[in-house]
């Protein structure tokens, strides 16, 4: 079992080393992926084996709670996941700052770690996420109190089966065990933030969003208040861009470490 | 390669994959599982896609570069990998096995 200890936890993690490694000395992606549904499953089956083919070092791994990583009842705000990641890097000797991947809640915890750890961070790679503000917190704790009500009535289970299938309902019953199991929907909300003018990302970021997301409506934020900042919107595509638009995504992700990579060994 | 041959290779390597599927299903305390060659690991197994990246671990420790489980998953769409069955990764490690002997 690919399991590593990271500070308190066991933490499972899957890197896919590249053949033929760009430009010789091949950049690292660490993939980030979403609250109580999600796994690093998320990126195994879609941008990892993609990532790697075309000469990145790829690192996945399950966040605290999710997936096969330890699920400690409590200590889950923000800048834990952030000091998990740190750990994680340190466990995997990458000394190296990466490319953070973040896919919704993930592009919460990249934010958090280029905000905390700059030294850490190339680049960070959002996928319909937002960083960790104030106005943030305040979304997480209205969506996660309803999922923790909603997702405990059976009645609810069943009706996401007749209407969604029945490996959405199995999906949504493992959320529900987190939620009733932890802190984490009372955690979350109580996180600490970055402050709204993003002042604290200084590194290149790259978002991509779902233009039927409510996400997208970041944009002009974005491009206002971060230095160096490339925003592409998929038309037609609500939040799940990562696994509907995983084609695009290999392209447009691909394409963006190798050239901020090489600007960066430029400007060394 | 006679079918003989082939039917002995898939014997040996189910057996061989029950042992680690039994080891991760041991985690959620379901150790005693029917694994046959028809089984479905999402419906009759009842493991998430996670779990498949753990197998994918094992697999590697197991047979090392030989059999190369990201490059089977990379091939598939999230559907077909919820509909796979146990053997359907047995003939694919026998092949594989086979190319790399």
């Amino acid at each position: 079992m690919s399991r590593i200890r990271a500070g308190e936890l066991d933490v499972h993690v899957q890197r896919l080393t590249p053949d033929a490694p760009l430009d010789g000395d091949a950049p690292i992606v660490v993939c980030v992926h979403g609250l109580l549904t999600d796994s690093l499953a998320s990126y195994y089956f879609t941008l990892g084996p993609a990532f790697a083919a075309r000469g990145l070092d790829v690192l996945m791994y399950d966040l605290r709670g999710h997936g096969r990583t330890t699920r400690p009842p409590s200590g889950y705000h923000l800048e834990r996941f952030v000091d998990d990641l740190v750990a994680v890097l340190d466990a995997c000797d990458v000394t190296r700052p990466v490319h953070v991947v973040g896919n919704s809640f993930g592009a919460s915890v990249a934010f958090g770690l280029a905000a905390a750890r700059p030294d850490r961070v190339a680049s960070v790679v959002v996928i319909e996420g937002e960083p960790p503000t104030g106005e943030w917190t305040r979304h997480m704790a209205d969506g996660l109190a309803d999922a923790k009500t909603r997702l405990a009535i059976d009645e609810v289970i069943g009706w996401i089966a007749d209407n969604h299938g029945a490996h959405t309902a199995r999906l949504s019953k493992a959320a529900n065990r987190i939620l009733q199991t932890t802190t984490l929907a009372e955690d979350i909300p109580r996180s600490a933030t970055i402050a709204a003018d993003l002042s604290a990302v200084r590194c290149p970021v790259f978002a991509i969003f779902g233009g039927d997301s409510g996400l997208s409506a970041q944009v002009p934020h974005f491009e206002t208040h971060l230095e160096r900042c490339r925003t592409v919107v998929l038309p037609d595509q609500g939040h799940s861009v990562l696994v509907e638009r995983t084609a695009e995504l290999i392209e447009l992700i691909f394409g963006w470490v190798r050239d901020t990579s090489r600007t960066r060994t430029r400007v060394r | 390669m006679s079918i003989e041959t082939t039917a002995a290779d898939e014997v040996t390597v189910l057996a061989r994959l029950g042992e680690m599927l039994r080891e991760l299903l041991e985690e959620y305390g379901l150790d005693d599982a029917e694994i046959t060659m028809d089984t479905t690991f999402h419906d009759d197994l009842e493991l998430e896609s996670v779990d498949l990246v753990a197998l994918s671990g094992q697999l590697r420790e197991h047979y090392g570069d030989r059999v190369n489980f990201a490059t089977f998953i990379a091939e598939r769409d999230l559907d077909e990998i919820i509909a796979l069955t146990v053997g359907e990764l047995v003939r694919y490690i026998v092949a594989s096995l086979r190319a790399t002997a």
